[in-house]
């Protein structure tokens, strides 16, 4: 029996549907052969993988003992969860889903507070004047114990709390919380603030290898294939195809795309009719259009990629040498 | 190999044991905390940053416990909790504490004395560095190299200073949490007044009028808000730092002949007669009063020599501290001249201001020290 390269996927929620979204772009359907509440499944038309469905503070747990080859999970729960984290996984890739930022927030009222250096000065105050110090709500304790120390403040007890840490302040729990937030909105309607320089991670869904995983041939191979499947599709979407021909077109002028568009021209220079495929990032397409008929295109065509499939797979390539 | 190991583990025992005993005989009443404390008064009083190095659990209730990372505080709240709180004791212990170490094993032996609410001050001091240097003594280190200092010296001068408040507290903080302070003093600027611009207006009205009625206006401001305690902070405590901030003005960062001061004042080192006379000096031309902790200081000298301690084979500096804010006055670590950088074999110090961190209503004062037995033992197999 070849060994299967296990792959770690949210069970629930948004962020299993925009996990199973990326992976379907990709051509990688995530099947359930036994079943929709089953918990195990398979990629279709993909041998050698097996899909394991669980929470996501599972997912970066079994990633950090190395229980599971790959994974798809926030950043938040990696950093808090795995000590010395870059040494126990890979971050193989940003998916563009499941943004949340890990922030400092205390009560609107504190109107003394704005800065970090703020806090430390209050967190100071509040012990000489209390005999206690100040306490933070927060499930992210390793990263605020973490982000403090940095700042040097030391007068602070952290409060563990499981859920609904937002309203910890006005429960009068804690003083203030360390928490994640996308819009800043919850925040608001408790009464919060977010500090300036409170900022403690830009967090977001990440495609992870676990280092500790045992990755043998079988493994490798399969997740190249994989990781070719997502580079290239992941490529094709960062760019728009472009296809023209007109006798002007020459290395001279694709010299001055690529400097003013940022194009590339994947199949080489302009044939002998000045026949020329681009791909251009998509923001950039208009201004390319207009370039090229200024000079002498008759007609430009651009179209979406469904696949841009390139010899070079950047994502094994940081897969292969974060393994060692 | 089993036999020899149990022999030295025995042998070792008996040793500590006997140390142990020699405490006992000094008066110190021996005492067994429990191994298994809760967590609370370890955290709130070292910091969050001991909690990657304690032994955590959590029982039934979810109450957080951990297995003792030292034994100060266990016996600090066990004498808190009993009749005896407030009034003068002395106990000694000896056993395990637990915490999580690089290469070492988290589990090891720790000896030590506590002296609680004796109001005698510098001979209490001065008792304890006799009973650590009998304790280098029993394990066949006779004249360990001795490092003192006094957080009470810093603490004076910085109350003397002429500072807004937001400063004072920062410099406290400062050394009682950085082994050297004067390298720091670069980087050190406080938040700048008031932050976003738009309060900066209205922090400059506020700066030129009567404190009274400014604290009056911000609380009324927070009141019509409808704000009352907010995560523990009162209106009156918001308003008063608000205040406080405009009052420090553009002064973000410390005045020049300031930290030129703190700066001379930190590098002092050296034999500790020597020091004194330097520190009075400093603050005589800086015109700053600091006489009272000074005194308290040498008048040591005197209670030292008494214990027959050679006050001048001290190392004295005036930056070393103890990284604890608790601590209040004298403070020293004996360290083995063969092994400079393993830490120290005996450390030590008051702290005074432990006790109400604890919940005690009343200061009490108290002085102590704790052993690093296998560092002691580890020589005495070496020898």
């Amino acid at each position: 029996v070849s060994a299967a390269l296990i792959i770690a996927m949210p069970a629930k929620g948004r962020l299993q549907e925009n996990a199973e979204a990326f992976f379907a772009r990709a051509g990688l359907e995530l099947v359930k052969p036994r079943g929709a509440r089953e918990y195990r499944g398979s990629i279709a038309d993909f041998s050698g993988v097996e899909v394991a469905y669980l929470s996501a503070a599972e997912i970066a747990q079994l990633l950090a003992q190395g229980s599971v080859h790959l994974g798809v999970t926030g950043e938040d729960l990696l950093r808090e969860m795995i000590p010395e984290t870059d040494e126990r996984i890979v971050l193989i890739e940003a998916l563009g889903f499941g943004h949340a930022n890990v922030v400092v927030a205390v009560p609107q009222a504190w109107i003394d507070v704005h800065s970090m250096a703020d806090l430390d000065d209050v967190a100071t105050a509040f012990r000489l004047r209390h005999d206690r110090k100040m306490r933070v709500a927060t499930k992210y304790v390793n990263l605020t114990r973490a982000f403090f120390s940095a700042q040097g403040i030391t007068d602070y007890r952290i409060v563990e709390s499981a859920g609904a840490t937002e309203g910890a302040p006005a429960a009068g729990t804690a003083e203030l919380i360390v928490d994640i937030t996308t819009t800043g909105a919850t925040l608001a309607a408790n009464a919060l603030k977010v500090i300036e320089d409170g900022l403690i991670l830009r967090s977001q869904a990440n495609l992870v290898a676990a280092r500790g995983a045992s990755w043998g041939e079988d493994e490798r191979a399969t997740a190249r294939l994989l990781l070719d499947r997502i580079a290239a599709q992941r490529r094709a979407r960062a760019f728009r195809e472009v296809r023209t021909r007109f006798a002007g077109c020459d290395d001279a002028l694709l010299a001055e795309a690529r400097q003013r568009f940022g194009v590339e021209s994947p199949f080489g220079g302009p044939t002998s009719s000045g026949m020329l495929t681009l791909h251009c990032p998509p923001g950039k397409v208009h201004g390319l259009a207009s370039f090229l008929r200024e000079r002498g295109a008759e007609n430009i065509s651009v179209a979406d990629l469904g696949y841009v499939f390139s010899r070079d797979n950047p994502l094994y390539a940081r897969l292969s040498a974060g393994l060692g | 190999m089993t036999t020899a190991v149990i022999r030295t583990k025995g042998t070792a025992e008996a040793r500590a044991q006997a140390l142990v005993g020699r405490f006992e005989r000094a008066g110190y009443v021996r005492v067994e905390p429990a191994i298994l404390q809760p967590a609370e008064p370890f955290l709130d009083l070292s910091g969050e940053d001991i909690r990657k190095r304690m032994y955590l659990t959590v029982d039934p209730q979810g109450r957080e416990l951990c297995l003792r990372p030292d034994l100060t505080i266990p016996v600090s709240c066990d004498y808190l909790a009993s009749p005896r709180a407030g009034k003068p004791a002395g106990f000694c212990y000896l056993g395990p504490v637990f915490r999580h170490r690089e290469n070492e094993p988290g589990e090891f032996l720790q000896a030590g004395i506590e002296s609680f609410g004796r109001n005698d001050i510098a001979a209490a001091d001065a008792e304890m560095l006799a009973l650590g240097l009998e304790t280098t003594a029993h394990y066949g280190l006779a004249a360990p190299e001795i490092r003192i200092g006094d957080v009470g010296l810093f603490a004076a001068l910085i109350e003397a200073l002429d500072l807004a408040p937001a400063w004072k507290r920062r410099l406290i903080k400062d050394f009682n949490h950085k082994t050297s302070l004067a390298h720091d003093l670069d980087r050190l600027a406080i938040a700048a007044a008031g932050g976003p611009s738009e309060y900066h207006g209205m922090l400059s009205a506020l700066a030129g009028s009567d404190p009274k009625a400014a604290h009056a206006l911000v609380t009324d401001l927070l009141s019509i808000a409808g704000i009352t305690a907010v995560g523990g902070r009162s209106v009156g405590e918001i308003a008063d730092r608000f205040l406080e901030q405009a009052a420090l003005g553009a002064q973000t960062s410390l005045p020049a002949e300031t930290r030129a001061l703190i700066e001379r004042f930190l590098a002092v080192a050296g034999k500790p007669a020597t020091a004194v006379a330097e520190l009075r000096a400093l603050a005589k031309n800086a015109h700053v009063k600091i006489d009272r902790a000074l005194d308290l200081f040498e008048s040591r000298f005197g209670s030292l020599v008494v214990r027959g301690i050679d006050v001048s084979e001290l190392f004295f500096s005036t930056a070393f501290g103890r990284g604890l804010d608790y601590y209040t006055g004298f403070v020293f670590e004996l360290h083995d001249r063969e092994t400079p950088h393993n830490g120290p074999v005996v450390a030590g110090g008051r702290y005074d201001g432990l006790f109400t961190r604890l919940g005690s209503p009343t200061a009490i004062p108290a002085v102590g020290f704790a052993v690093w037995i296998e560092r002691l033992a580890a020589r005495g197999r070496k020898a």
